[in-house]
């Protein structure tokens, strides 16, 4: 995409946030959640990845993912409209029936050599889940009732354990790496925009909340609070930025590396950035209605989805490629 | 900041520089310190080697010195010294900048040559007794005569100001307007009559700083640097170089021990104590972000931003990266600790400098607050 194209879709996605995105928890709801995602669908988003080569780069769709996470939506970008396509594109299975998102691992793992227990991850609008092994084998799977999800806008279906598992295709061993990062990169995307507008809300809290007769964000220790945030915050744009350039740009070894890298990090400071966020709002982010909640519970959950800190850090500690 | 797809940079051209660039290093074998040889004065040898080969100033351009690149090569050619196990690059780039955006074309082309060659080595005179983190404060002055300056006062922590024979001095020229617009920038000649420099002894041993007393120094007119009263900007374009990891040399310098924590993490896998893995997991985390971060910023700059408050963000992540990184590697190499190791004990000392060198942490986060966050002032 030319830049000007780049951010027109980007305005869409986020005047997707204006119409649809939640105030409160109670708001999420089966049929927002069925307008919202129609609202998606409609824009035509699905092909961005979906055509060999595709009409996005990966830093585009990254940046998008980024974008889609700043906000409150009950929309299913990730899983319908930029993981699975891609899976799509790399099988190079054209032709392809409704829309499906993507199945991972009850713990939410990227699934090994035979999967059991899946459940269909950010699967609203989806009519079927796609499933890669550990050694590249890619099946489609039907879509069991809704399953609880500790992140109250993300939509997770479980898989029946029992219904029929059909083969749609194999990654070769470098797409499966490619695959794998991008999932990685676009999860790591979505967290790093999370995290860096609930530190934005909180700035914006600070300038005006007053205690002792000034604005909070005049107390230093307020200030290096959210000054430390938002060091956390910009590490985790820049290495996430960067391991999804590399995804268009690099082998898929280093690729892979940088979206290990990425989501290491984010899986810490995003975090980390969440909680300092919701320390500046006070009381008033630990209540129900407040979003501050949907901010942390995204990010928690998200610091365990593909993959922890723990088994990202035993694998880069150790070099894999020596030059 | 941008929002929008970033370039960083050409891979495959990328990669023909690496490439040009290690085939050069087998050629040139990397110098060896030799046993008492001060770091300043190895450093510098291995400056002239590197310049030698084309390998330092890639960004800037050709009539000055430079290869006229970009400062994305720069930032491949600094990981590559890294992976390399090279000391680190020369700590040029923000002196370069100053001259490049201040200086007369008279001045770029009389300094930024032997500059970049390590011919001339400068040092920076900021810092007084009375002012440090508050730099506006300093009182070193400069009296205006026809033609010429007279300079009186003292600097402090001037870093290898010894080695030096130029520094880039800081003196008010005005005492009526405020300090913002009363500091000139000028090029101090170190052998000048009436400047003394007196070494400091760091924590770590070395003897890094130096205290720097003018009396009476006389500086001519051509040896200001822009303007009477851009002193400040110059400073504050300065500081936001050296706040960048790339501009100061010091991704090699973490590259270098992150190999070297991998490598020991690869050959005691399985008898590494609890823990430990994790944490040179992270040290490699923290340095790649670092990398990244570089990347982004450089990126950035290429597509026309303006070096500014966000390199505050910069140097604590830098800070970030070295002060857990040597942390770590006291635990990998503990006997470090006793004294049989060999310089990872004074560089772990250096590293507790990191947040005070170039801007305190609690400054760079009052940097952020303010001219970032744009939050409210006290009272
Ligand atoms: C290794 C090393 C090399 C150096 N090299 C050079 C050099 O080459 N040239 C040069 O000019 N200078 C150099 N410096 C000086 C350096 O820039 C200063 O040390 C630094 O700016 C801090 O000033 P200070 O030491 O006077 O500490 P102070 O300014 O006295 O600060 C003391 C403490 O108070 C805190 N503090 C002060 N004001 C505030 C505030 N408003 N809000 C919150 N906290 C505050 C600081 O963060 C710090 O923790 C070097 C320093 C070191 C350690």
């Amino acid at each position: 995409m030319d830049r000007e194209e780049f951010v027109l879709v980007r305005d869409m996605v986020r005047s997707l946030a204006t119409r649809f995105g939640v105030t409160s928890a109670d708001e999420v709801k089966p049929s927002t959640r069925t307008a919202a995602q129609q609202a998606l669908d409609d824009m035509g988003l699905a092909d961005l990845r979906r055509t060999s080569p595709p009409a996005a780069t990966a830093q585009e769709c990254a940046l998008l993912a980024e974008e889609h996470g700043r906000h409150p939506l009950t929309t299913s970008l990730l899983g319908t409209v930029l993981l699975a396509p891609e899976l799509l594109r790399l099988l190079g299975a054209d032709t392809s029936p409704g829309t499906p998102t993507i199945a991972l691992t009850r713990e939410l793992r990227l699934p090994g050599e035979t999967p059991t227990d899946l459940v269909a991850w950010d699967s609203e609008g989806a009519d079927s889940a796609l499933c890669v092994t550990a050694e590249g084998t890619v099946t489609r799977v039907e879509l069991g009732p809704a399953a609880p999800s500790a992140d109250l806008v993300r939509s997770v279906r479980a898989v029946p354990p029992d219904a029929p598992v059909e083969t749609v295709g194999r990654l070769a061993p470098p797409d499966r790496l490619r695959w794998q990062s991008y999932a990685l990169v676009v999860v790591t995307a979505e967290l790093v925009g999370a995290a860096g507008s609930l530190v934005e809300q909180a700035v914006e809290y600070a300038r005006f909340r007053r205690q002792y007769g000034q604005a909070i964000g005049s107390f230093q220790a307020v200030q290096h609070l959210l000054a430390d945030a938002t060091v956390l915050v910009e590490a985790c744009t820049s290495v996430t930025r960067y391991a999804a350039w590399c995804l268009d740009n690099e082998p898929p070894e280093r690729a892979l590396t940088a979206a290990r890298v990425a989501k290491a990090e984010v899986n810490s400071s995003a975090l980390e950035a969440v909680y300092a966020g919701t320390q500046v709002f006070g009381g008033i982010a630990q209540t129900w209605e407040h979003i501050a909640h949907l901010y942390l519970r995204k990010v928690r959950l998200g610091a365990t989805l593909l993959a922890t800190t723990d088994e990202l850090l035993a694998a880069l500690a150790v070099p894999e490629v020596t030059r | 900041m941008t929002d929008t797809p970033l370039d960083f940079g050409d891979p495959a051209d990328l990669d023909r520089l690496r490439r040009e660039f290690r085939a050069w290093l087998a050629e040139h074998p990397l110098p060896e310190r030799q046993s008492g040889e001060p770091v300043p004065v190895f450093l510098r040898r291995w400056h002239r080697l590197l310049h030698s080969g084309g390998w330092v100033g890639l960004d800037v351009p050709e009539r000055y010195g430079g290869r006229g690149l970009t400062a994305l090569h720069q930032v491949a050619i600094s990981d590559e010294l890294g992976a390399c196990r090279a000391p680190g690059v020369p700590r040029i780039g923000y002196l370069a900048h100053a001259l490049l955006e201040f200086g007369s074309e008279e001045q770029r082309l009389r300094f930024l040559p032997p500059m970049l060659a390590g011919d001339e080595v400068w040092c920076q005179g900021f810092s007084e007794p009375g002012a440090g983190s508050d730099l506006a404060g300093m009182s070193t002055f400069a009296a205006r005569h026809d033609g010429f300056y007279i300079v009186r006062g003292q600097k402090l922590w001037t870093s290898y100001a010894q080695y030096s024979g130029l520094c880039l001095l800081l003196a008010r020229t005005d005492r009526a307007v405020p300090a913002h617009k009363s500091i000139s920038a000028f090029v101090l000649p170190l052998d000048r009559p009436g400047v003394t420099v007196r070494p400091l002894r760091a924590a770590n041993g070395d003897d890094e700083f130096c205290e720097l007393f003018l009396d009476d120094v006389r500086l001519e007119e051509s040896e200001r640097i822009g303007v009477e009263g851009v002193g400040w900007a110059l400073a504050m374009t300065t500081v936001s170089y050296e706040r960048n990891a790339l501009d100061t040399g010091h991704i090699s310098k973490y590259g270098l021990l992150v190999e070297r924590l991998r490598r020991h993490a690869a050959e005691h896998q399985g008898s590494l104590p609890d823990g430990l893995l994790s944490r040179i997991g992270r040290c490699v985390v923290d340095y790649e972000v670092l990398v990244a971060h570089a990347r982004r910023r450089t990126a950035e700059r290429l597509a026309g931003q303006v070096a500014g408050p966000e390199s505050s963000v910069d140097k604590l992540l830098m800070t970030r990266t070295e002060q857990r990184l040597y942390d770590t590697a006291l635990e990998v190499f503990p006997a470090e600790l006793s004294g049989v190791g060999g310089e990872l004990f004074g560089d772990y000392l250096y590293s507790r400098a990191a947040s005070v060198y170039g801007g305190t942490s609690q400054i760079q986060r009052n940097i952020i607050a303010k001219r970032i966050l744009h939050l409210p002032s006290n009272g």
